[in-house]
C-alpha cells in the first residue's frame, strides 16, 4: 500500500469540474493528486477518430475506450456486439445500452424489472436512463455539444415561485454569488457568443443585463456564424405561444469562432461524438493548464473504490485499485491521502463511490449519506424530438451541430403546471431523429418507407408524406433520379429538440446492484428511473403542439413519427425502454418516446439543510467537512439550460471555498 | 475494357455520379478496389451464384459497347428482364457506394415500411468516401475540408459534387 500524504488535495475524476478545481488549486501553489479511473489523454486524437469512423453506430461514446460496439461477435441477441460489463475494469453506460436495458450481459446498469399489470399511461412505469458519460482523461466533455447558456435567476427558486421542485440554497443569493463565476467559466472555456442577442433574452425575463454581464463585459469571442437553417427560424418575428413570445437566439458556444490556442471551428458537424480538430473546448485543455502549474499530478487507471473516515468523521484517505489492461486483472492498490478531498466523478460514479464506502462506523449507508440523499434525485433533460422537411433547401449536415435555439419559453407562469423547456435547433438533419442518411437511402434504393418519404404515410395533420407524389410508393431508384431525390430530401431536413425540465424525484436514484459487478469486483449501479408526475408529460404535449405550429409557421412539412405505444410486459427483449403514453385533458392519448440530453444531474445535491441534502451551499459535505463534491450532481434542479457552463462556474466557486479552508 | 473500368462504368450508371468522381485520376484512397472485391465476395456468398457479378458486368459492357446512353443502360439493367437477384445485387452496389457499408435487406412487402435495412461499414475510408455526403452537398460528418463560416453560405452546385 502506498502512502501519498504529500498532497494538499486529492480529486477523484479529471473531467471539467475536477480539472478546474485542480487548476485553481495548482495556481495557488497547492499540491494536488487526481485519481482518474480511465486511460490517459492521448497525444493526438487520430486514434479516437479512426474508431469513430469505423463505428457502425455513431453514438456519443463511439470514439472512446473501452470499445462500445464490435467488442464481441455480432449475434441475434447482440447485433452490435456490445461488451459484457462484467468483464470490464471501467465499464460505463452508453446509449447503445438503452435498448438493451434488460440485458444484464450488455447493460452496465442494473435496472428493476418492469412493474406488472400497468398500462401505457402509468406513472409507475420504469424506464431506461437515456444519457451517458465517459471514463477517461478529460471526462464527458470529449463528447459534449458545447452549449454555454447561463441559467436564469428563476431557475434557482422554482419552489418559491412555482411550488415545484426545489430552490437552490439561498435562491436569489445563490444566483447572485454565481454570476462572477459564470464569467470566469466562460473565459476558461473560451465561449463564442453574441452579447446583444443574449441581452434581448435577459430583458424578456426582467433581468437587467448590466447585472448579468456588466457594461464592459463581452464574450471571449464573437458569436459563431448562424446556419441557413437558423435563418429560416430567425424569420419568425411575430409568434407567441401561450402568450409568450417565440423567437430564436444564437447560442453561446464553447467552440472557437476565431483561432487562438485552439483552432477555429471548421464545421465538421461532429461536436458529438468528437471534434476532429479540437475547435470545441474539452476539459483536456484545463487539465493541461492544471499540470503546467507544476503542482498537479494525475494518475490514470486508478479506480477510486472506498473512502476512509477517521474517528472524527473526517475523510482520511481514498482507496484505489489499479489495472493495466481494460479487461485484465487488478495490478495493484493503494490509498491516496491529503488534507482535503474532492469527488468529481460525475453523477453516476460519484454516488456509487459514496455508497460503496460503507465500512465506516456510523456511515454504513455510505459516506456523506446521513441524509439518505446520496444517489437520489437523478435527473436529465428528457427530450422530445420533432422533425420535418423545409419547403426550400436549408442545407443541413453543415456547421456545428447546433448554433441557435429558442430560449424564450424557458420561464413563465406555466411552470406551476408543466415543465419549461428550451428548444435546440439541430443542424444534423434527421441523423438523430431518424438515423439518417442511411434510412432515407435504404428506402429509395430498396423500396422501403422507414423515413415515411417513400410510401403511403401521412402525418398527424393528415398530410401525405411521399416526397415525390409523381413516383409510386416503394419506388426503387437509381442514377439521376436517385441523386435528385436524395438531394431534395437531405438538403431540406429540419430537427427540433426540446430539453424538458425534469423535476427532482427522490425515487429516481442510483443504488448499488446487489448481484452485478464489474471486472474489478466493484458493484455496478442499480438505477431506478421514472417520469412519475404529469408535470413533464404535459410538457411533451406542449412540445408536440408547438412543433406543429413552428413547422407550419416556416412552411415546412412535419415528419415527426409516432413512436407507438409502450410495451411494458412480455419477453425482456421486447420491452420498450423510453416509450410512454399521456392522456391529455381533452381525453386524447399521445404516444411519446423520450430521448436523453446527456445531462446527468442530481444524486448529491446541495441544500439548506443537512436532513435533505448531501452538500451545503459551499459544495461541502454536511457530514465530513474536509470532503467536497463538484459537477452536475450538486444541482438541486436541472433547470432550463445545458449544464456544463454552470458545472464549470460552480467548480470555480468550490475551488475558492477549498482554498479558503486550506488557509484557515 | 478491363474489369475495373467496367465496374466503374456500371457504378456510375447506378449511382448517378460521374466516373471521375468515383475513380479520380489521382485516386489515393482507391475505394473502388475495396468495393469491387467486397461486392463480388458478398454477392457470391449471399446468392451462391459465382457468376452473377460477371453477368452484371458483362451486360453493362455490352450495352455500353452498343452505344446506349447511361439512362438506357440503367433502365435495361434495373427494369428490364433481369432476375430479382441481379437487380438486388445492383441495388446493393448502389448502397455500398453511398454509405461505404454492406447492407442486410429485410424486405417485408405489403407492410407499412416494406421492411428495414441494417448495414456494416467496410472501413474508416469507406465511411468518409460515402456518396451520401456528396449528394447532400455537405461533407462526411467528422471529416470536413471546409473553412469557418462556410455553413452560412449556399454550398457549391450539386453538379460540382456529382460530376454530372
Amino acid at each position: 500500500m502506498t502512502n501519498t500524504s504529500k498532497y494538499d488535495v486529492v480529486i477523484v475524476g479529471s473531467g471539467i469540474s475536477g480539472a478546474i478545481v485542480a487548476y485553481q488549486l495548482g495556481l495557488a501553489g497547492k499540491k494536488v493528486l487526481i485519481l482518474e479511473s480511465g486511460p490517459t489523454v492521448p497525444a493526438d486524437r487520430s486514434g479516437y477518430m479512426e474508431t469513430f469512423y469505423k463505428a457502425n453506430a455513431k453514438t456519443p461514446e463511439s470514439p472512446y475506450p473501452p470499445a462500445t460496439q464490435g467488442a464481441v461477435p455480432s449475434s441475434a441477441n447482440n447485433p452490435l456486439g456490445l461488451p459484457n460489463p462484467a468483464g470490464e475494469n471501467i465499464p460505463r453506460y452508453t446509449v447503445l445500452q438503452v435498448g438493451a436495458w434488460q440485458k444484464k450481459d450488455q447493460c452496465y446498469f442494473d435496472y428493476p424489472a418492469q412493474v406488472e399489470g400497468i398500462d401505457g399511461t402509468s406513472l409507475n412505469a420504469n424506464f431506461a436512463f437515456a444519457s451517458s458519460y465517459e471514463r477517461l482523461g478529460g471526462g464527458t466533455t470529449w463528447h459534449w455539444l458545447g452549449t454555454c447558456l447561463r441559467l436564469f435567476p428563476e431557475d434557482f427558486k422554482m419552489k418559491t415561485l412555482y411550488g415545484q421542485g426545489e430552490d437552490w440554497p439561498g435562491g436569489d443569493a445563490f444566483y447572485q454569488s454565481l454570476v462572477p463565476f459564470y464569467e470566469t467559466a466562460a473565459k476558461e472555456i473560451g465561449v463564442s457568443g453574441d452579447k446583444d442577442a443574449m441581452e434581448k433574452l435577459y430583458r424578456q425575463f426582467y433581468v437587467n443585463p448590466e447585472g448579468i454581464y456588466g457594461s464592459d463585459y463581452n464574450f471571449p469571442m464573437p458569436g459563431i456564424d448562424q446556419t441557413l437553417q437558423d435563418e429560416l427560424y430567425a424569420g419568425i418575428t411575430d409568434m407567441t405561444y401561450e402568450g409568450n413570445p417565440v423567437y430564436v437566439t444564437p447560442t453561446p458556444q464553447g467552440r472557437n469562432s476565431r483561432p487562438d490556442e485552439r483552432r477555429q471551428c471548421a464545421g465538421n458537424t461532429n461536436c458529438i461524438p468528437i471534434c476532429p480538430i479540437q475547435a470545441k473546448y474539452d476539459a483536456t485543455v484545463t487539465l493541461a493548464r492544471a499540470e503546467q502549474t507544476g503542482n498537479v499530478e494525475i494518475r490514470y487507471q486508478h479506480v477510486a473504490c472506498n473512502i476512509r473516515l477517521d474517528d472524527k468523521q473526517q475523510v482520511c484517505g481514498i482507496d484505489y485499485l489499479t489495472y493495466d489492461q481494460p479487461n485484465g486483472i487488478a495490478t495493484g492498490s493503494g490509498t491516496a491521502v491529503a488534507e482535503r478531498y474532492v469527488l468529481a466523478a460525475h453523477a453516476i460514479e460519484t454516488p456509487k463511490l459514496l455508497l460503496m464506502s460503507n465500512k465506516n462506523p456510523g456511515f454504513e449507508n455510505g459516506v456523506a449519506n446521513s441524509s439518505d440523499q446520496v444517489g437520489r434525485n437523478l435527473m436529465d433533460h428528457v427530450m422530445y424530438l420533432g422533425w420535418g422537411l423545409a419547403k426550400d433547401p436549408i442545407f443541413p449536415y453543415r456547421g456545428p451541430l447546433s448554433t441557435s435555439g429558442i430560449e424564450s419559453l424557458r420561464d413563465g407562469a406555466f411552470r406551476k403546471d408543466r415543465s419549461a423547456y428550451r428548444i435546440e435547433i439541430g443542424n444534423e438533419g434527421w441523423q438523430w431523429a431518424a438515423d439518417d442518411p442511411g434510412t432515407t437511402l435504404a428506402d429509395f434504393v430498396f423500396g422501403q418507407n422507414n423515413s415515411q418519404l417513400n410510401g403511403n404515410s401521412k402525418n398527424k395533420q393528415g398530410e401525405e408524406l411521399r416526397f415525390n407524389p409523381q413516383l409510386p410508393a416503394f419506388s426503387k431508384l437509381f442514377g439521376k433520379q436517385l441523386v435528385n431525390t436524395l438531394n431534395g430530401v437531405y438538403t431540406r431536413q429540419l430537427r427540433l429538440g426540446y430539453l424538458i425540465e425534469q423535476l427532482p424525484d427522490p425515487e429516481n436514484r442510483v443504488q448499488l446492484s446487489t448481484t452485478l459487478k464489474d471486472n474489478l469486483g466493484l458493484p455496478r449501479p442499480h438505477v431506478t428511473y421514472r417520469l412519475a408526475s404529469d408535470y413533464e408529460r404535459k410538457a411533451f404535449v406542449s412540445a408536440k403542439e408547438l412543433t406543429t405550429e413552428l413547422f407550419a409557421k416556416v412552411g415546412a412539412t412535419e415528419y415527426t413519427k409516432d413512436p407507438g405505444a409502450p410495451v411494458f410486459s412480455g419477453k425482456p427483449e421486447e420491452l420498450t425502454a423510453t416509450n410512454f403514453q399521456y392522456k391529455d385533458d381533452k381525453g386524447v392519448t399521445h404516444n411519446f418516446r423520450f430521448y436523453g440530453a446527456g445531462h446527468i444531474v442530481g444524486t448529491y445535491r446541495m441544500g439548506d439543510s443537512k436532513e435533505t441534502s448531501v452538500l451545503n451551499a459551499r459544495q461541502q459535505s454536511w457530514d465530513h467537512n474536509n470532503l467536497y463534491m463538484v459537477g452536475s450532481g450538486v444541482f438541486p434542479t436541472i433547470a432550463t439550460g445545458n449544464p456544463t457552463l454552470t458545472i464549470a462556474a460552480l467548480a470555480f466557486q468550490a475551488a475558492g471555498h477549498i482554498l479558503e479552508d486550506l488557509s484557515a | 475494357m478491363d474489369i475495373m473500368s467496367t465496374f466503374v462504368g456500371l457504378s456510375s450508371v447506378l449511382t448517378g455520379f460521374a466516373q471521375d468522381i468515383l475513380a479520380p485520376r489521382l485516386d489515393t484512397t482507391n475505394i473502388k478496389t475495396l468495393y469491387l472485391q467486397s461486392w463480388t465476395e458478398n454477392i457470391t456468398q449471399e446468392t451462391g451464384d459465382a457468376g452473377l457479378v460477371n453477368t452484371i458486368l458483362q451486360q453493362y459492357a455490352e450495352l455500353q459497347a452498343a452505344g446506349k446512353s447511361d439512362e438506357e443502360i440503367g433502365e435495361q439493367l434495373m427494369n428490364g428482364n433481369n432476375s430479382p437477384a441481379f437487380v438486388l445485387a445492383c441495388q446493393k452496389l448502389i448502397f455500398l457506394w453511398y454509405m461505404g457499408a454492406w447492407p442486410d435487406v429485410n424486405a417485408q412487402p405489403g407492410t407499412e415500411t416494406g421492411g428495414f435495412t441494417t448495414s456494416s461499414l467496410l472501413s474508416a475510408e469507406s465511411y468518409t468516401s460515402g456518396l451520401v455526403w456528396q449528394v447532400m452537398q455537405a461533407h462526411p460528418m467528422g471529416d470536413s475540408n471546409y473553412r469557418y463560416g462556410y455553413w452560412a453560405e449556399q454550398p457549391p452546385a450539386l453538379s460540382d459534387f456529382t460530376g454530372n
